[in-house]
């Protein structure tokens, strides 16, 4: 109940930011016209602010969260954010092993087979197929 | 007098190209970036291009797709790309002027951020109705709105919206402007009776031979080929256009030498027949190559067409 | 008319074993290309566009044809094998077919996509090539007003998919439509909330942020669940009883009301420009969902919400095809790249396409029915292999997914920067998920929001910014009426009732 409570705070909070700071500064003024770019937006905001505050008010559902989860669940992502780096800075070829590697080994694999599959075999085979084959450029 | 300094400039930029010594040679595989999705018509001419060049010169020619924003965020790429003749980028026109002219201080590059190549071909861009109309020219099409309140006139671009609104505000017709995501969707309102005049960039062309649509102008600065009798807006009293053309650009301070030959070997590759005939099926219009000059001297009078239309 | 014998010679040039050749390996390549994570069966098509430039014009179409709707199904299989859905339609494959993965019966719920998706597909294709001229003639009765009234009808639709939440489903969906809002502003073209990347004055890519909110956020759950031994993906019992692994007559036949629903609102969305085939698989899924006795099942693994989304989005493809061929006006992007396709190779859709090029036209509905046949048979077969790779261990199965995502979503729109938006939204997408807001009424809200503003602006116009002047359109009218009786129907008074006979149940 509390989360639910929370994350209905968090929405209203969200519409007050956008509304007062996000979409005044990231649109233009336009002077004409029965819609301007700012309408459709400032009327999310006002319906976010709105719904979180009744969500905050009202909560319906159980959230059950396991914080051991969603903790190995950021690391990956973080894992994929500096692939996602080392691809930009040394290519392909060298960061999609790499992630590969980590992400098998951190999840507990460690037959040699299937080790070589996933961090060669698989990551070659796609970009072989991806460049040479369809003429499509990768990092 | 605009015209004629186009074709001399046309001329003396080709007799450049080919008294060039085509010494030049990329030393490792030149990337055409596209500044739209894969699919598409930049992207089909594109990669039509590409490939014709790679066969006659026996280049390595990579295409890639960089869409995002009608070209700018590839334009923005290219703008920092090296200048050895190994990195091009093939965009429209329109986008990238309306951008510099509109927000031109939150660009990061500018006109003389880039070498000039090529044109591929200018799309051409009409003003219809429907042939039950009663009207057959700009000017009837100003009295039917006024007569009725405003008329509905759809269009699919910024320039075109601005064009109309041009009209409008010399001719107090009234118009409302109807903004539609594609010249295809514009020209599905037109069928449908939803509007009463559209713009439509060569999706007409079929109505017109059926006789269901008739052209009421030329919003380019001439006349369209497969419609010879049919004005241009300028011609109609209106002192405004809009010139869509798709063209070919490298990182600014490209060597001379390099320049030459790609603009050559461009030159050669979208006049070649299999070019032309992509060319022509997708756009209806035969290809155009203005040369370097005449591309940089067509963006350079673009700016001060596309500040008209805003009034600038 | 047309006579016969052009009729047949265009069937007869259909039917030759060059095209049948194309055929085959359209559909080959598009199921592959579909059913790997992270791409679907617009990438599909605009991969294989280039290899069709020295094609003559009928093996070009022939195979793009074949590439489509091998797409079309092949991105059911990894919806339901590993829930990671690559596409907006997928992930209402997803959710049924994936649970009845879960139970070990994969290949009966591929099977069953596989028959609804070409039951569809044919009968779609069936209604375009007898009354595609006249259909056509009534889509383009729908102008902007009737557009925008068909969008609301199909927001109201979500109303069926919100679970126990009615605030939170909201939240979603506002939150998505939200999303929709970056980008080039439809009525004045200026751009807004793009922090200065000029990458995002198109809007955010959709495939990423689709893969990213329904495909990777659920491989970082799975990443993060796999403790101890390393388990295969997906076990399916040794010895399984036949009617587990097969989808009899029986059961196909039971869902006759269901396919032919799902298949006539794919018909009927895809046959008006600018819908698409998420909007037509949801609405296909939330109305078999109410009409069913036992709605209760649904999302549980009932082999009925295969069929509805199933039949419904494999039929909008051929749907599309009515507006492109007799008006030149594609219906969706998988359309629009098919009329590039024309183009190149000299063919104009539009009003004189079946005067001028009747025999092309006839010889490419010869090859669709032909690629519906070799989807069937093709499809067992591919349905097998994927079943067996499946059945690789979890750690590799997910990383390599993992890996596809990423290689798509940069191949498809054209640079890390979209690789980068799949990772934001993949970890928007997970907290969502804990936090009991739905991911899928995101999608849906995210992928109908600039679409809707932009007929709500047009339709501003039309009727000088007087909303109820609505009341001259009576189609726009019966739409808003109909998406106000669904909403109640869907929304307040079926919750109700099934909360009802939660609780009446619990007191027995």
């Amino acid at each position: 109940m509390l989360l639910d409570r929370l994350s209905g705070i968090f929405f209203a909070g969200l519409g007050l930011l956008l509304y007062f700071v996000i979409i005044p500064e990231q649109t233009e003024a336009v002077d004409y016209g029965w819609m301007r770019p700012q309408s459709v937006p400032n009327a999310c905001a006002h319906l976010l602010l709105f719904l979180g505050i009744a969500q905050a008010a009202f909560p319906r559902g159980n959230i059950s969260i396991d914080w051991r989860e969603m903790l190995k669940a950021c690391v990956f992502a973080a894992i994929m954010a500096i692939a996602i780096w080392l691809m930009t800075q040394f290519g392909y070829l060298l960061a999609v092993p790499i992630f590969a590697g980590c992400l098998m080994l951190l999840v507990g694999e460690r037959r040699p087979g299937w080790l070589i599959g996933g961090v060669i075999l698989l990551p070659l085979a796609i970009w072989l197929i991806v460049v040479p084959l369809l003429g499509r450029p990768l990092p | 007098m605009k015209l004629k300094t186009l074709f001399a400039g046309v001329t003396a930029s080709l007799l450049m190209i080919f008294t060039a010594q085509a010494d030049w040679a990329p030393s490792g595989p030149i990337t055409l970036q596209i500044g739209f999705d894969a699919g598409g018509e930049t992207d089909t001419l594109g990669r039509v291009i590409a490939g014709e060049m790679e066969k006659q010169t026996g280049w390595d020619i990579v295409v890639e797709n960089k869409p995002g924003g009608g070209g700018i965020a590839m334009f923005t790429g290219l703008a920092v790309a090296k200048p050895d003749g190994q990195t091009l980028g093939m965009g429209v026109n329109m986008p990238i002027l309306v951008n510099l002219v509109l927000r031109g201080d939150k660009l990061p590059f500018k006109l003389d951020s880039f070498d000039y190549l090529a044109t591929v071909a200018r799309a051409q861009v009409a003003i219809v109705a429907k042939s039950d109309a009663p009207f057959d020219d700009l000017a009837g099409l100003v009295e039917y709105s006024k007569a009725n309140g405003g008329a509905l006139v759809a269009f699919d671009a910024k320039p075109q919206e601005l064009l109309m609104k041009y009209v409008d505000a010399e001719a107090g017709a009234g118009f409302k402007l109807i903004s539609t995501k594609s010249s295809a969707e514009a020209l599905q309102n037109l069928l449908g009776g939803h509007v009463v005049a559209s713009f439509a960039a060569g999706a007409h062309i079929p109505y017109i031979e059926s006789g269901d649509v008739k052209m009421i102008a030329s919003a380019n600065a001439t006349r369209h080929g497969y419609a010879a009798e049919t004005p241009t807006v300028v011609e109609q009293g209106y002192e405004i256009y809009v010139d869509p053309y798709f063209f070919i650009a490298a990182p600014a301070g490209l060597p001379s030498d390099a320049k030459a030959a790609l603009a050559a070997a461009l030159h050669k590759a979208i006049t070649s027949n299999v070019a032309k005939k992509a060319i022509v099926n997708s756009l209806k219009t035969d290809p155009s190559d203005l040369g370097p000059d005449g591309t940089q001297k067509m963006l350079v009078d673009g700016v001060g067409n596309v500040k008209k239309l805003f009034g600038k | 008319m047309i006579d016969v014998s052009i009729i047949l010679a265009g069937l007869g040039d259909a039917f030759s074993l060059t095209n049948l050749l194309f055929v085959v390996a359209g559909v080959a390549m598009g199921q592959f290309v579909g059913a790997l994570p992270g791409t679907g069966p617009v990438m599909a098509m605009a991969v294989a566009i280039p290899f069709t430039f020295v094609l003559d014009p009928l093996a070009a179409i022939a195979f793009l044809v074949g590439v489509n709707k091998g797409g079309l199904f092949g991105g059911a299989i990894p919806a339901i094998l590993i829930n990671t859905p690559g596409t907006p339609d997928a992930a209402a494959t997803a959710l049924d077919g994936h649970p009845l993965a879960r139970k070990g019966k994969p290949v009966k719920a591929m099977k069953m996509a596989l028959f609804s998706s070409v039951t569809g597909d044919t009968f779609s294709d069936i209604v375009l090539i007898t009354i595609s001229a006249p259909l056509a003639v009534v889509a383009l009765k729908m102008g902007p007003v009737e557009t925008c009234a068909l969008m609301i009808f199909a927001f109201s639709i979500i109303a069926g998919l919100i679970g126990d939440s009615l605030i939170k489903g909201l939240i979603a969906a506002v939150l998505g439509l939200f999303f929709a809002m970056v980008g080039l502003d439809p009525e004045h073209g200026t751009p807004r909330l793009y922090f200065g990347y000029f990458e995002l004055f198109d809007g955010l890519p959709l495939t990423a942020v689709a893969i990213g909110m329904l495909a990777v956020a659920e491989i970082f759950r799975r990443l993060a669940n796999i403790a101890g031994r390393i388990k295969p993906t997906i076990s399916i019992p040794e010895k399984q009883e036949k009617k587990d692994k097969n989808v009899s007559w029986a059961e196909y036949w039971s869902c006759r009301y269901t396919m032919l629903r799902g298949a006539v609102i794919g018909t009927l969305l895809g046959a008006i420009p600018g819908i698409g085939s998420t909007a037509a698989a949801f609405m296909s899924y939330a109305s078999t969902k109410q009409a069913s006795k036992e709605p209760e099942t649904f999302g549980k693994g009932n082999i009925q919400g295969v069929a509805a989304t199933e039949s419904a989005n494999s039929a909008v493809m051929g749907a599309n095809l009515i507006p492109l061929l007799a008006l030149g006006i594609p219906g969706s992007i998988g359309a629009a790249l098919l009329i590039s396709a024309f183009k190149i190779h000299g063919i104009q859709p539009g009003p004189l396409l079946f005067e001028q090029q009747g025999r092309l036209i006839y010889g490419l509905f010869g090859a669709m029915m032909m690629a519906n046949l070799m989807n069937l048979l093709i499809g067992q077969a591919s349905l097998r292999l994927w079943t067996k790779i499946i059945s690789a261990p979890e750690s590799l199965v997910f990383s390599s997914a993992l890996i596809l995502c990423i290689t798509g979503v940069y191949v498809s729109t054209g640079g890390i920067f979209g690789v980068a938006v799949m990772l934001v939204f993949a970890v928007m997408g997970y907290l969502m998920n804990l936090f009991g807001y739905s991911v899928v009424i995101f999608i849906i809200a995210f992928f109908l929001g600039d679409k809707f503003e932009l007929s709500l602006s047009q339709t501003l116009v039309i009727l000088d910014g007087d909303l109820l002047a609505v009341i001259h359109y009576p189609v726009a009218l019966a739409l808003l009426m109909l998406a106000l009786v669904s909403t109640w129907w869907l929304g307040i008074h079926a919750p109700r009732k099934s909360r009802r006979q939660t609780r009446d149940s619990s007191l027995d």
